[in-house]
């Protein structure tokens, strides 16, 4: 049995590349399953792909797995591009290179923002959705369950998941939440309506953020931003009293000069009190003055540096458990290939087995008839005999079969076990 | 377990407190569970000694000596720990808890356990007043555990806010609440314990002015009493302002905490101590031990 997988991914090819060999949608994936079945029905089949990486997993008797051209062509023929538009970007791993590969793509040890645990979900419904197809086969099924089961291993032993790697998570997760005990009854004040903004809106909300004004120049952005996460649309002249009610300020306009300035928010923080105020400065150049953080001790400012600094140490402490989790993965490389390889021995050690059983059956059969006077209970001790002799004869072929699995499939000792016992295919 | 000693139970728990220290270094499910294992040990131990002592004073613990009343306030701080780790294991209480337990236990060991003289002069002793005493304790310890909690509190706010203040990452081991939390909960156990501390001070001078009509009348002068009604006095500053101020001043309220309640504790376990030396004080222990079951006997009705 042979596996094989065919990919790109952010290491090998451009986004570009990517986005044109993608399956975007369910109905896309569903259409890409009923072409490769038809062009390769005796293949198990199943296909990843999100948006740093679009791979294909083959899985054949033997190897008469679709080729890396095959594949190249079938994307062709299916996204109607041509094939030396990204041909030079699809890689190929065979055999336990390619266990190797999935393991390591389950285990986000290859994810662009390393330990990030949405690949694994998206492994998952890759999984799914082959099944779904009727895509998948035993090697696969084998292949898939197993890269989960080593994705949960590396994330419960090591800390390559740990600490938070983006700027809006850092900053509501690391900090924010460590100031509010509850956002539900915090007033979030966006000023500026960039990605930036929305991303970090998303972490709010997520931490149950519910009253959000959003202040910008052009309204109608800061009125489709406020559309999508249930907020409220402010004009710019209003900026002034919007900070007085703001708990959370998230600043991320184009400015060229701070838009609050300490004289500014001194006025702003006389007439809000001294509550704890959590100002976000996510404007590149700042937004907000430095000296704003040093008006009283229940401000908290955090600007781009200070998050990336916190992103920066967690980044470095997930590089930091990159070794242990490889360690993981070869481990479980190489014992899913020893359970694949000793498994390649199955049929010959069964039919070993029964045809050795059938001449015991045999014999015993004949000795019984020729001592018809034996009682049930000698009988019975006669048969556990001679079935004891026949496993210890059978142990050492078998065990040395299983040792000789770990380093590959053993097609010497197959052939060998086959000519000397007259084994049939 | 008749043979418990302070000695055993300290030492549990001063190894909960190395190990508390020793899991800012990484995460570790091993150290959590010994750690848990050996605070645990510590407090049955602890049950075992103050049941012991009870036994052998016939008296409360609360009642017979300032060694007991300490590793009574000792073991309410050390069951909230244990309480408070166990529905939430990532908190770094024990950072803080640990070291003040150590701290009264350590005090205690260096008190006398002989029973102080407010039961030798049968001041506390008389069965009429026997309640009130127990009152007028039960009211000091649970005031003193609360204030215990609102300092480990607000130094709790003041690592989580120099924490924010200084944009550092969070130090692995070292979770704290936010600091919203920290400061609704600081300033609820301020909030109870001042009041249980002002009536247990209520019920003592209550005791005070009916022992002036037996044989052995307190003296307010005593300076356990002084320096009690200084701290009250300060307590009670702290708590009108608190009360009056804005609760978004969290940070003053957390060194405040610190201030008045370190200044409390360590004024009436370092004048426990004094007295006890120079036998100034009523609550120091009498000179020879006496058999309160007696004393109750021969009390007048």
């Amino acid at each position: 049995m042979n596996l094989q997988v065919v990919f790109c991914n952010y290491h090998t090819s451009r986004v570009a590349v990517r986005e044109k060999l993608a399956f975007t949608s369910p109905d896309h994936l569903q259409e890409a399953y009923r072409e490769l079945q038809e062009a390769f029905p005796d293949s198990e089949l199943v296909v990843l792909s999100t948006c740093n990486r679009v791979e294909v997993y083959a899985a054949h008797a033997d190897d008469r797995y679709p080729s890396q051209e095959q594949l190249a062509q079938f994307f062709a023929e299916f996204h109607h591009i041509p094939v030396s538009d990204f041909f030079d970007d699809l890689l190929a791993e065979q055999g336990e290179e390619a266990v190797r590969h999935l393991f390591r793509v389950a285990s986000s040890v290859d994810s662009m923002v390393l330990g990030e645990s949405q690949i694994v979900n998206q492994v998952k419904d890759a999984y799914r959705i082959a099944k779904d197809n009727n895509s998948c086969g035993i090697l696969t099924n084998t292949l898939f369950q197993r890269a989960i089961k080593v994705s949960s291993r590396v994330r419960t032993e090591t800390k390559l998941s740990e600490g938070r790697v983006s700027v809006a998570s850092v900053a509501v997760g690391d900090f924010g939440k460590s100031i509010f005990e509850r956002f539900d009854d915090k007033t979030v004040l966006i000023i500026g309506a960039g990605e930036m903004a929305e991303e970090t809106l998303r972490y709010l909300k997520e931490e149950g953020a519910r009253k959000i004004i959003v202040v910008n120049r052009s309204t109608e952005r800061a009125e489709m931003l406020a559309m999508n996460w249930g907020g409220e649309v402010s004009p710019w002249d209003q900026l002034d009293e919007c900070l007085i009610k703001a708990d959370i300020v998230v600043s991320t306009t184009g400015a060229t000069q701070p838009v609050i300035t300490e004289e500014r928010y001194r006025a702003i923080r006389k007439a809000s009190g001294d509550k704890p105020v959590f100002l976000l400065d996510l404007g590149a150049p700042r937004d907000i003055s430095a000296s704003v953080g040093d008006i009283d001790d229940n401000i908290f400012l955090y600007n781009i540096d200070d998050l990336e600094a916190t992103c920066d140490l967690n980044r470095q402490q997930r590089s930091r458990e990159v070794k242990k989790a490889n360690t993981i993965i070869e481990e479980e490389t190489a014992l899913f290939m020893q359970e694949l390889h000793h498994r390649e021995t199955g049929p010959v050690v069964q039919r070993l087995r029964s045809q050795w059983h059938e001449t015991r059956e045999e014999e015993l059969r004949r000795l019984f008839n020729k001592m018809p006077h034996l009682a049930e209970e000698d009988r019975e001790q006669i048969e556990n005999s001679v079935g004891r002799i026949i496993n210890k004869l059978l142990h050492p072929p078998l065990e040395t079969l299983r040792e000789e699995s770990q380093s590959g499939t053993p097609e010497g000792l197959v052939t060998a076990l086959k000519k000397l016992f007259h084994i049939q295919d | 377990m008749a043979n418990v000693s302070v000695f055993c139970f300290l030492a549990s728990y001063l190894v909960s407190g190395v190990l508390e220290g020793y899991r800012l270094r990484g995460k570790s499910t091993i150290n959590r569970v010994v750690l848990k294992g050996f605070a645990l040990a510590g407090l049955i131990a602890h049950t075992f000694y103050l049941f012991n002592r009870a036994q052998q004073t016939n008296l409360p613990p609360l009642l017979s000596s300032t060694h007991d009343w300490l590793l009574v306030l000792a073991w309410l701080v050390i069951v909230l720990y244990i309480f408070l780790t166990l529905f939430d294991p990532e908190l770094a209480i024990g950072l803080f808890l640990i070291p003040i337990v150590l701290a009264l236990v350590s005090s205690a060991y260096f008190l006398q356990q002989s029973p102080n003289q407010l039961v030798s002069q049968e001041i506390l002793i008389k069965e009429a007043r026997h309640g009130w005493a127990m009152l007028h304790a039960s009211l000091l310890v649970l005031g003193m555990a609360g204030g215990l909690i609102a300092l480990v509190l607000g130094m709790m706010y003041l690592t989580q806010h120099r924490r924010l203040r200084q944009k550092q990452k969070m130090t692995e081991g070292m979770s704290l609440p936010s600091l919203g939390r920290i400061a609704r909960l600081n300033w609820w156990s301020i909030v109870v314990s001042v009041p249980l501390l002002t009536l247990g001070m209520a019920v003592g001078v209550g005791l005070g002015l009916s022992s002036q009509q037996g044989n052995s009348p307190l003296s307010f002068t005593d300076p356990v009493i002084v320096a009690y009604g200084i701290a009250w006095l300060v307590m009670m500053g702290f708590f009108v302002w608190l009360l009056t101020s804005s609760r978004s001043q969290g940070r003053q309220i957390a060194s405040l905490s610190i201030w008045t309640f370190s200044f409390l504790i360590v004024s009436v376990v370092v004048l426990q101590i004094i007295s006890e030396k120079l036998e100034i004080s009523v609550h120091a222990p009498a000179q020879t031990a006496i058999s309160v079951e007696s004393s109750i006997k021969e009390t007048p009705q």
